[in-house]
């Protein structure tokens, strides 16, 4: 038991429950009007954009369509409804869970969706992995370590965290891949594919990640239990590990969340860039072409994982910090 | 030095060999664009065709010269009205569903491509002509035409009218997109969206065109078409050989690659109308023949070829490029770079006002010239566009380069909302003279009214002419047309010719025999072959 946690009383494990319950289906409700929303943002979005998707589906500048061939498309993407009514088709089609057919990949968007989810996912999860690790050494190993290193480590954070992800994937190509050859410029081919772009996507959240926890454990050094601990003949990396951690990580995990949905968003350059397979590089195919119900469908399902881990990060959050549940009460 | 000179005259794959075709083993092409589906009758863009042209035959075939030969179909007669085309068919072929080839999978493809829920785009808008096929038996189908339509057998030559197995079509046209059926070398069997199409050696094959180095089935037993939109990942996975084969290699990456010995380039340009900037002679100032030519004059697009794709891209020769059937190479330089004459015509026209930084107006109206710049336009092609700027903006044009999105940009197009849009036309018949800018293209053929006749020219004689062209099958007689119709194009002064479309392949040094067939410069696998 820890110093922090160990002052609070804790409420019975019942009603604990309850309240986790009661939160967990306000989440859930608030989810899905943020699902809703955003569905309707994008609906509006793309038909305010200048322009005829038809053409587009039609094949491009070059193509040569007839009239009725036009007409054909029209009439199958519901195109000469007015606006209200192909709001309302669109929005009954989601609550039954029907996200319609891509008119750019003649395939349901269900299945486009599941074709790409995985290789995203993927690089989502390891670059949050690996930012996490990079921002742990970089704080505990340099924050309050004399004046040099820990000046070095704060203008490293700093750094990396303005890296644009674009540039750092170019600049990961050139040395890594086009240079010395260490690992293939592009595709899905296994763990090896997915280090460059994987790097590009980290280190600048890595930076970020630990600009915040490195304030925080300045702060949580500074505190008198540490003080405490040390006098007890502690030495300072079981401090930094059993007792500043905590503290240190907290934002850190209320900032995965939002760093969940950058990395999504962010991995439609990196994906373009290392030509990998994914909802990014699909997405912004979806957005050119004007393909509405995939760019809905994609949008809604990054929404999703946005509101799926932000409900997780608030679990995992009065895990590591329990006052937090007391506090609410 | 003999050897040398002996082996100079071989094409580079085929020095390279060193020795006979090896059968077996994978070839990995990469190329930029995914197709969005894999029937080229349906939409009908660039990456359909080339993935097609692997797994679908034609009905017959083209070769370097232009010259029609048989493929699926062993001969053909043509009605003397032009409107009749009876094709007997070889009676040995299976699609690689095991389905035989008859006459009723001819009807069955033409009656598909007019279909308007196909939504074809391309082989719909070559054949609208079609009015039906008569099959009297199996190895005969007779084609019937709403009129003389002499560029029948050239669309029929294009990979984009290839020929399907018809319980494949008989499919959804969706279901048909992720797995469509053909009688081809290699067959489709897998498609990995956003990743990769593979594609696998069909065993029967027996029926390759004569325009083919072999016979029998294909060499490689599987091809892994992958798709690396960045250029510079493209050519590095060349480089490297991961990859075997890869096309669009970016003009900065060409001099590398003729320095490294492990790669071959093999470029070739493309039939059709070139890349150009069509001038839009609905409204001002291009209604005006005189700010055309003074427009077309002013641009100097040899310098920015030289500056933007690093010589590597040449200029256009007329409104047909080089490679196209019936060209004439006698207006390459009716439109020279001038711009003392273009200042003079702009004088002539009355634009005579300059501001102070020497732009031109008339009676108080800028000389302004509106460029929409699609989203999907290149960054290259848009420098080129800049220097296009740069020249027209010293004899007095105010250029203005206006970036939208695509969509927008072909609506605009529809509306006729432009001075300049910019286009080109890939086909392998000078028939595109009349779809480019022929007045039945004016109309309203596309959605928002898009029109494939961009500079709006309405010229009854030279309709006329491309019309004729049509109605005999003779060869000089349509040679003298087609020259007549680039004659009356090039005096009128409608697109800002750039460069020709090509193909651009880089070829590692472990794929031999990768060639472009001629009908629209796409590439072939059939001969091609890997040691490794």
């Amino acid at each position: 038991m820890s110093a922090a946690s160990g002052r609070e009383p804790r409420p019975p494990q019942t009603r604990r429950l309850r309240r986790l319950a009661q939160r967990l289906l306000l989440r859930a409700g608030g989810g899905g009007l943020v699902l809703l929303a955003s569905a309707t943002v994008t609906f509006f979005a793309l038909h305010l954009t200048p322009g005829d998707p038809v053409r587009a589906l039609l094949g491009g500048p070059t193509s040569n369509p007839t009239p009725e061939t036009i007409a054909a498309a029209v009439k199958e993407f519901g195109l000469d409804q007015p606006l209200l009514t192909q709001y309302a088709i669109y929005i009954g089609r989601l609550l039954r869970g029907d996200f319609g057919v891509s008119f750019s990949q003649h395939l349901p968007v269900a299945d486009v969706i599941a074709e790409q989810v995985w290789p995203t996912l993927q690089l989502t999860a390891a670059s949050l992995l690996v930012a996490w690790v990079l921002a742990l050494v970089s704080v505990l190993g340099t924050t309050r370590r004399g004046r040099w290193v820990s000046g070095l480590g704060s203008a490293i954070e700093t750094v990396s965290a303005s890296l644009p992800q674009f540039w750092l994937g170019i600049v990961l190509l050139a040395v890594f891949s086009f240079g010395l050859r260490l690992f293939p410029p592009e595709g899905n081919g296994g763990l090896v594919s997915l280090v460059l772009p994987t790097l590009a996507l980290a280190v600048p959240l890595a930076g970020f990640l630990a600009q915040v926890m490195r304030e925080s454990l300045e702060l949580a050094l500074d505190q008198p239990f540490i003080l405490s601990a040390r006098m007890r003949g502690l030495g300072d990396w079981p401090v930094r590990w059993r007792h500043a951690l905590r503290h240190a990580v907290l934002p850190g995990v209320s900032l995965s969340a939002w760093a969940v949905g950058s990395l999504i968003g962010n991995s439609v350059l990196v994906e373009l860039i290392f030509s990998r397979q994914g909802l990014g590089r699909q997405l912004y195919q979806a957005v050119s072409l004007q393909d509405m119900p995939l760019t809905i469908g994609i949008t809604l399902f990054v929404t999703l994982v946005y509101i799926v881990t932000s409900i997780l990060v608030d679990a995992l959050y009065v895990v590591v910090d329990p006052r937090i549940e007391a506090g609410r009460t | 030095m003999v050897a040398a000179l002996s082996s100079a005259g071989l094409d580079a794959d085929s020095v390279r060999a060193g020795g006979a075709p090896v059968a077996g083993g994978t070839l990995t092409y990469a190329t930029d664009r995914e197709p969005t589906c894999l029937d080229p009758h349906v939409d009908g863009d660039m990456p359909q065709v080339f993935v097609a042209q692997q797994f679908l035959d034609s009905l017959v075939s083209m070769d370097q010269d232009g010259h029609i030969g048989p493929w699926l179909a062993r001969s053909w007669t043509v009605s003397p009205d032009g409107k009749t085309y009876t094709f007997k068919l070889r009676d040995d072929v299976t699609f690689s569903n095991g389905e035989k080839f008859t006459s009723a999978a001819v009807k069955a493809n033409l009656d598909h491509m007019v279909d308007p829920a196909t939504q074809s785009s391309t082989a719909g808008g070559y054949v609208r002509q079609y009015v039906g096929t008569d099959t009297p038996d199996d190895l005969t189908a007779v084609v019937h035409l709403s009129k003389p339509y002499a560029a029948f057998l050239e669309v029929l030559a294009q990979g984009f009218l290839g020929i399907e197995a018809p319980s494949a079509l008989k499919r959804s046209r969706d279901e048909n997109c992720q797995s469509p059926v053909g009688s081809g070398p290699f067959k489709v069997t897998r498609w990995d969206h956003q990743s990769q199409v593979v594609l696998e050696r069909n065993p029967d094959y027996r029926w390759a065109p004569l325009t083919a180095r072999h016979q029998g089935p294909a060499y490689l037993d599987k091809i892994v078409w992958k798709f690396i939109p960045e250029p510079s990942v493209r050519f590095a996975a060349l480089q490297n050989g991961s990859v075997d084969v890869i096309e669009a290699v970016p003009p900065e990456s060409e001099a590398a690659a003729e320095k490294n010995p492990d790669l071959t380039l093999i470029v070739k340009d493309r039939p059709g109308n070139p890349t150009n900037g069509e001038l839009n002679t609905r409204r001002a100032p291009f209604d005006d023949i005189r700010v055309r030519e003074a427009f077309v004059r002013s641009a100097d697009i040899d310098g920015a070829l030289a500056s933007v794709y690093f010589g590597r891209y040449h200029h256009a020769t007329g409104p047909l490029s080089a490679v196209t059937p019936f060209y004439s190479g006698d207006f390459q330089h009716a439109d020279d770079y001038d711009p003392d004459r273009a200042n003079k015509l702009l004088d002539e026209a009355g634009w005579t006002e300059r501001d102070s930084s020497g732009l031109r107006s008339r009676n108080g109206q800028p000389l302004a010239v509106h460029i929409p710049i699609g989203a999907s336009i290149g960054p290259a092609e848009r420098s080129l566009w800049e220097q296009v700027q740069a020249t027209a903006g010293q004899v007095g044009f105010d250029v203005r380069l206006e970036p939208v999105g695509d969509t927008e940009s072909s609506e605009r197009q529809g509306k006729w909302d432009y001075d300049v849009t910019l286009d080109y036309w890939n086909t392998n018949t000078a028939d595109v003279l009349r779809i480019v800018f022929g007045s039945e293209f004016l109309g309203a053929a596309g959605s928002g009214g898009y029109h494939q006749n961009g500079s709006g020219l309405q010229n009854a004689a030279f309709d006329d002419t491309v019309e004729k062209a049509l109605e005999t099958q003779d060869e000089a007689t349509r040679r003298g047309l087609y020259r007549q119709a680039q004659e009356l194009i090039s005096g009128q002064y409608l697109q800002l010719r750039t460069y020709p479309q090509s193909t651009r392949l880089g070829v590692y040094k472990t794929a031999h025999d990768v060639r472009l067939e001629p009908s629209l410069t796409v590439t072939t696998l059939y001969d091609a072959w890997v040691s490794k």
